[in-house]
C-alpha cells in the first residue's frame, strides 16, 4: 500500500475518529508520543524521547480504586480498552513490545492492564532510513526494519510511505484505509532502502551472556558505576525497562491503588524494613541493571532486554556510555574465556 | 471488575486482632472469607504468602501462619515495622481487610513423604513454620511422615509466638517440640541458649530427614554450618527467604536474585538452589 | 585548552606518583560529540586520560562528600563554590582536598548546538578559538562559541575559583552577576508564570537525575522519597507535585545553590530548572547580600543572623 505524505495529515485525522491515536509530536522542546487529534501536528520520523511503552504500560496508572464503609465495599478497576493505534513509533519500540510481552504475561501471572492495551493496540512503525549515531539496534537482534512488534511497518520513501503489513491485525487495518496498492518499482525501491538502513553504531554482544556467567563477582563492577548518579534517566527512558512501584493514594478508607515507574538504580528500590539492602551501593545497582537486561532477562525469557534505541547513551546526565560499558566486559579476563 | 485480575485483593474479615508478645509487637491476625467463591479459590500450601491490604493505606506482604486444614480462615503473625502492619495492629475485630495470593512457593512437603522432618525456626519467622507444623500434624497426614523434631528459639518466652499452641504440642509424642530462649529466666523450665548451639545438643538425623530453617540471618548463618556437620546436604536444607517484594507476581522487578524472582520462583528454596544463585540478599 | 589539559594530566600524574593523593577526579573524554565525562583516576596512567575543554558540565563537587581517601579534583568557579559550601556543612574535608582549579569561561550546551543546526544530528564538533565547527550528515555549520554556552554559564559571574591549591589557566575577566531572565519573570503576571512553570513540570519525569547531580542534594532520604509520611504523590503525571517537588528543592537550596545549573544540565527532559533555583539565588542575594561557597570563612546564610540584616521579607510592601 502507498500513503501519500500529503495525505498523512488527513489520514491521521480520520483515524483519530475510530481510535485513540498516538504518534510523535513536538511539545515544548521534546518530541514525545501524544495522543492526537489533529493530523498536522504528528512529527513522524522523529525519535521520542520517552519510549513507546508508556502507551501500554503509562508512568503512572489508577489501577483500582477502593471505597469501604458501613454500606461495605466498592472496588472498580480501571483497565483501559481503548482501541488505539501506534504511528510511527520506531522499529526498536516495536520490537520492545515483544520483550515486555514476556514481563507482563508470564508463566503464571497476567497483568491485564498491560495485556489489555495491548491486544487493543496498533502499532504503525516508521523504519528508520537514517539511524543516529546513538542507534545499535542491529547488534542486539533488531534492526532498521525490524518488524518484531509492528503490525504495520512504513518505509518512507520520499514523497509516500510504502506500508507493509507484517500481522494479519496489520492487514486488516490497512485494508480498511483504502490505500493504493504499491507498484513493483515501489518495492523495489523500498526493498533496497532495507537493505542500505543499517545502525551506524556497533556493539558485539556474541557470547556476552557467558561472560557475564562468570562475572558477578568481578572487580569490573568495583569502578564502572563511580560516576553514576543514581538516577533513573536510563532506565525510565529504556524501552525494556518494566519496573515499578505500588502505592495507595487515600485518604481515610477510600483511595486508589496507583503503579509508577521504578527504577533498579535507585536505592530505595530494594531497601528492606529491617534496613538491610541486598544492594547498598551503585557497585551493585548497576551491576543488576547490566546484569537484568544481558543475562537474567536472556536466562528467564530467552532474549536480550536491550534494542539498542540508544536512549539511555544520550540521556545519560554524565555520559556513562551502555556500549562503551559492554565492550570492556567483552575485553574483561574473566578467567574462563568465551570468545 | 476483572475476576482475573490478581492485583485486585478479596475482602476478608478481621475475627480476632491478637497480642501474640508480650513486647505487644506482634499481632496475630485471623480473617475470614466474606465470600464462599473467594474461599473455594483461595488454595494454598505451606510456605506461601500473601499481600494483606488495609484500606486507606496499602498492602504489604506476609507469611500466612495458618494452615490448609484450618478451613475458612487465614492467619498471620505480623510485627510492627511499617504503615500497613501498624495500621493492621490498630485495626478493630469486624473490620474488612484486603488479601491477594497466596502467592509464591510452599515447602516441597509433598516430596518430603516418608522422610524425617526437621524445622527450625528463630524469632517471628515461625509463621510459616506452624503452618507447616499445623498441616503435618493432620490426622490424615500425619503417618505419610517419619519424626516430626521442631526447634523453636526466641530471645526470652514472651516473644515465642503461638506459646498455647507449643504446650499443647509438647504433650503430643507425634511431634518433638524443643523451645529454647537465649539466656536463663526464672520460671523457664525449657531449655536455654541460641539455636545452632541447641540444634548441635539435638543432633537431629540427616538421615531420609530434611530440615526446614526459617528465622533471622544470623541465625541462620550459624546453624547451617551445625546442619552440615549433622551430615545435611544442601539439597536437605530447605529456606525461606525474605525480600522487599511489591507486586508478588514476577513483574515490578526487585525482589530478583540473579534471574529468580523470589516472589514467584520463591521465597522457598533450597541451599542447593541458592548456592546456585548470586550472593545478593 | 590543550594545554590545560597537558598541565591537569602533569599535576595529577604528579599527585598520584607522589601519593600526596589517592584518587584524582576530573574529566575524560566523552563518548558523544560536544561530551566528555567525569573521570577517576587512580593511576599515573589512568591520569593521562584526563582532559579539559568546553564540555566539562559536570559538577565534580557532587564526587567529593565524605570521601575516605586524600582526593585531588579538577574544578571549574562553580565546582569550586559547591566545595566551599560543602565544607561549610562538614560534608568536605578540606585537610583531604586538592583543588586543581580551573578558570572558566563556560560550557557548551549540546541542546543548543542541536537547535543552531536544526535539529539535525551532530557527529563531530572542533572548537576553534572563539568559533565552534558543528558537522553532521551533509552539514557543516561555524558557530561563535558564547552562543553556544549554556544560559546559566552565560550569565555567571564566578568562573575563577574562589579557592584552590594550584590554579591552572589564566584567571578569566571579572563579569557581574546577572539575573536578566528572572528579572523577566518576575515581571510577567502571575498567570503568566503558573502557566508557565506548570509547561515545564508537566515534562518532568521524576528520574531525579537533577536531584542527584545537585552536590548540594544529599539529604539521606529525600523528601519525595519518604513513606512515612509520604509527603507528596509519586505520579510523575502531576503537575502540581510535581512543582512541590522542585519548589521544596529550592528553597532547600537557598543560599547553598551555587548556581552551578548542574540539575538544569542533568534534566533529561529539557527542563528550566534554573528559572527556580536562580530565583533562590538572586533573593538569596538581595535580601541578605550573600552568595553561596564565595568565602570558606562566613556562615551560610540560613545558619546566621545579624541585627543589622536587611529583612525586606518581614515588611508588608
Ligand atoms: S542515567 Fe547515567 S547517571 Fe543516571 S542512573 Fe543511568 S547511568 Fe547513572
Ligand atoms: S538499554 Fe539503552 S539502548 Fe538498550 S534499549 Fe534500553 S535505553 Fe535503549
Ligand atoms: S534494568 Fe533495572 S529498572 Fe530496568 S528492568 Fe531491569 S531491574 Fe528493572
Ligand atoms: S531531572 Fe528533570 S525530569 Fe528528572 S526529576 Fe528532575 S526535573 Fe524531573
Ligand atoms: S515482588 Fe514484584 S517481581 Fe517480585
Amino acid at each position: 500500500m502507498i500513503i501519500n505524505k500529503r495525505e498523512i495529515a488527513g489520514l491521521l485525522e480520520n483515524l483519530a475518529k475510530e481510535y485513540r491515536v498516538y504518534a510523535p509530536v513536538e511539545k515544548d522542546g521534546n518530541v514525545l508520543l501524544e495522543v492526537i487529534e489533529e493530523g498536522a501536528e504528528a512529527a513522524l520520523g522523529a525519535a521520542t524521547k520517552k519510549p513507546a511503552k508508556e502507551i501500554l504500560f503509562p508512568q503512572s496508572e489508577e489501577l483500582f480504586s477502593y471505597q469501604l464503609s458501613d454500606e461495605g465495599l466498592r472496588m472498580e478497576d480501571k483497565i483501559d480498552k481503548t482501541k488505539t493505534v501506534a504511528f510511527g513509533i520506531r522499529p526498536c519500540d516495536a520490537k520492545s513490545m515483544i520483550l515486555l510481552d514476556n514481563v507482563f504475561h508470564n508463566d503464571q501471572y497476567e497483568d491485564v492492564y498491560y495485556t489489555t492495551r495491548r491486544k487493543n493496540t496498533i502499532i504503525v512503525s516508521l523504519g528508520c532510513s537514517e539511524p543516529e549515531s546513538t542507534c545499535f539496534c542491529t547488534s542486539v537482534g533488531g534492526g532498521p526494519f525490524n518488524t518484531d512488534g509492528s503490525d504495520v511497518l512504513l518505509i518512507d520513501l520520499g514523497e509516500k510511505y510504502l506500508a507493509e503489513a507484517v500481522t494479519d491485525q496489520g492487514k486488516e487495518f490497512l485494508s480498511k484505509l483504502n490505500l493504493p496498492e504499491a507498484g513493483e518499482e515501489e518495492k523495489a525501491e523500498a526493498e533496497g532502502i532495507k537493505k542500505q538502513a543499517q545502525a551506524t553504531s556497533e556493539v558485539d554482544i556474541t557470547g556476552l551472556k557467558e561472560k557475564l556467567d562468570g562475572m558477578f563477582e568481578h572487580p569490573y563492577w568495583d569502578r564502572l558505576h563511580e560516576k553514576c548518579l543514581g538516577c533513573a534517566a536510563c532506565t525510565y527512558l529504556c524501552p525494556t525497562c518494566h519496573c515499578f512501584d505500588i502505592a495507595d493514594e487515600a485518604k481515610d478508607k477510600n483511595g486508589c491503588r496507583v503503579r509508577n515507574w521504578d527504577s533498579c538504580m535507585f536505592p530505595l528500590f530494594t531497601l528492606h524494613g529491617s534496613g538491610h539492602n541486598p544492594r547498598p551501593s551503585g557497585k551493585e545497582r548497576w551491576r543488576q541493571r547490566l546484569m537484568h537486561k544481558f543475562k537474567y532477562f536472556v536466562e528467564r525469557y530467552n532474549a536480550t532486554a536491550c534494542v539498542g534505541c540508544g536512549r539511555c547513551i544520550k540521556n545519560c546526565p554524565v555520559n556513562l556510555d551502555i556500549r562503551q560499558v559492554l565492550a570492556e566486559i567483552k575485553a574483561q579476563d574473566t578467567g574462563s574465556e568465551v570468545s | 471488575m476483572n475476576n482475573n485480575n490478581p492485583y485486585v485483593p478479596i475482602p476478608m474479615r478481621l475475627v480476632k486482632n491478637f497480642t501474640e508478645t508480650e513486647d505487644k509487637l506482634i499481632h496475630t491476625f485471623t480473617l475470614e472469607f466474606v465470600n464462599k467463591e473467594d474461599e473455594e479459590k483461595f488454595k494454598y500450601l505451606p510456605g506461601q504468602f500473601a499481600e494483606v491490604m488495609v484500606y486507606g493505606k496499602g498492602e504489604a506482604p506476609f507469611g500466612i501462619a495458618s494452615a490448609p486444614n484450618e478451613p475458612g480462615i487465614l492467619k498471620f503473625s505480623v510485627a510492627k515495622v511499617g504503615v500497613v502492619s501498624t495500621a493492621l495492629h490498630l485495626l478493630e475485630e469486624g473490620s474488612i481487610v484486603g488479601v491477594r495470593g497466596p502467592l509464591g512457593n510452599w515447602y516441597p512437603l509433598e516430596d518430603l513423604k516418608g522422610k524425617d522432618i526437621v524445622i527450625i525456626g528463630g524469632g517471628f519467622a515461625f509463621t510459616t513454620l506452624r503452618s507447616t507444623i499445623q498441616y503435618l500434624l493432620d490426622p490424615a497426614r500425619r503417618g505419610d511422615y517419619g519424626e516430626l523434631t521442631v526447634i523453636y528459639g526466641a530471645r526470652n518466652p514472651g516473644l515465642l509466638l503461638y506459646k498455647d499452641e507449643i504446650k499443647e504440642w509438647e504433650k503430643r509424642d507425634d511431634i518433638n517440640m524443643i523451645t529454647t530462649i537465649d539466656r536463663p529466666v526464672e520460671g523457664w523450665e525449657g531449655r536455654t541458649g541460641f539455636v545452632p548451639a541447641v540444634t548441635k545438643e539435638v543432633a537431629p538425623s540427616a538421615e531420609n530427614s530434611a530440615c526446614i530453617i526459617c528465622g533471622p540471618p544470623v541465625m541462620i548463618k550459624f546453624t547451617q554450618p551445625v546442619l552440615e556437620e549433622l551430615g545435611f546436604t544442601p539439597e536437605q536444607i530447605i529456606m525461606s527467604l525474605e525480600m522487599r517484594m511489591k507486586c508478588g507476581l514476577g513483574m515490578c522487578g526487585r525482589c530478583n536474585i540473579g534471574s529468580k524472582f523470589v516472589c514467584k520462583d520463591g521465597p522457598v528454596f533450597t541451599l542447593a538452589e541458592l548456592k546456585k544463585l548470586p550472593n545478593e540478599y | 585548552m590543550q594545554n590545560i589539559t597537558n598541565v591537569i594530566k602533569d599535576t595529577a600524574k604528579k599527585l598520584l606518583e607522589e601519593k600526596k593523593v589517592d584518587l584524582v577526579v576530573g574529566f575524560a573524554k566523552g563518548s558523544l560529540p560536544l561530551r566528555s565525562t567525569p573521570y577517576f583516576a587512580r593511576t599515573a596512567e589512568e591520569a593521562e586520560r584526563l582532559v579539559w575543554d568546553e564540555y566539562c558540565e559536570n559538577n565534580l563537587a557532587n564526587y567529593l562528600r565524605n570521601r575516605e581517601e586524600k582526593v585531588a579534583v579538577v574544578a571549574k568557579g562553580c565546582d569550586v563554590r559547591s566545595i566551599v559550601a560543602l565544607m561549610k556543612e562538614n560534608q568536605i574535608d578540606r585537610e583531604k582536598l586538592y583543588i586543581i582549579g580551573v578558570p572558566c569561561r563556560g560550557m557548551i550546551d549540546r541542546q543548543k548546538a542541536g537547535e543552531l543546526v536544526g535539529g539535525k544530528e551532530i557527529l563531530e564538533a572542533e572548537v576553534k578559538g572563539e568559533e565552534v565547527v558543528l558537522r553532521g550528515k551533509g552539514f557543516e555549520e561555524k558557530v561563535k562559541k558564547e552562543e553556544l554556552l549554556y544560559d546559566t554559564c552565560a550569565r555567571c559571574a564566578y568562573g575563577n575559583p574562589a579557592i584552590y591549591d594550584e590554579l591552572v589557566g589564566e584567571e578569566v575577566p571579572a563579569r557581574e552577576a546577572n539575573f536578566k531572565e528572572i528579572e523577566e519573570f518576575e515581571a510577567l503576571g502571575a498567570e503568566e508564570r503558573a502557566e508557565f512553570l506548570a509547561k515545564e513540570m508537566s515534562k518532568c519525569i521524576r528520574c531525579y537525575a537533577c536531584r542527584n547531580a545537585c552536590p548540594m542534594c544529599y539529604c539521606e532520604t529525600c523528601f519525595v522519597d519518604s513513606s512515612t509520611p509520604q509527603w507528596i504523590s509519586k505520579r510523575a503525571y502531576s503537575v502540581k507535585d510535581n512543582l512541590i517537588f522542585q519548589g521544596v528543592r529550592v528553597f532547600h537550596q537557598l543560599g547553598r545553590c551555587a548556581d552551578c545549573g548542574a540539575c538544569e544540565r542533568a534534566c533529561p527532559m529539557g527542563i528550566k530548572l534554573s528559572l527556580l533555583t536562580r530565583k533562590g539565588v538572586k533573593d538569596v542575594k538581595e535580601m541578605f547580600d550573600y552568595e553561596a561557597g564565595l568565602n570558606p570563612n562566613d556562615k551560610p546564610v540560613l545558619n546566621d543572623f545579624n541585627t543589622d540584616d536587611p529583612q525586606p521579607f518581614l515588611m508588608k510592601e
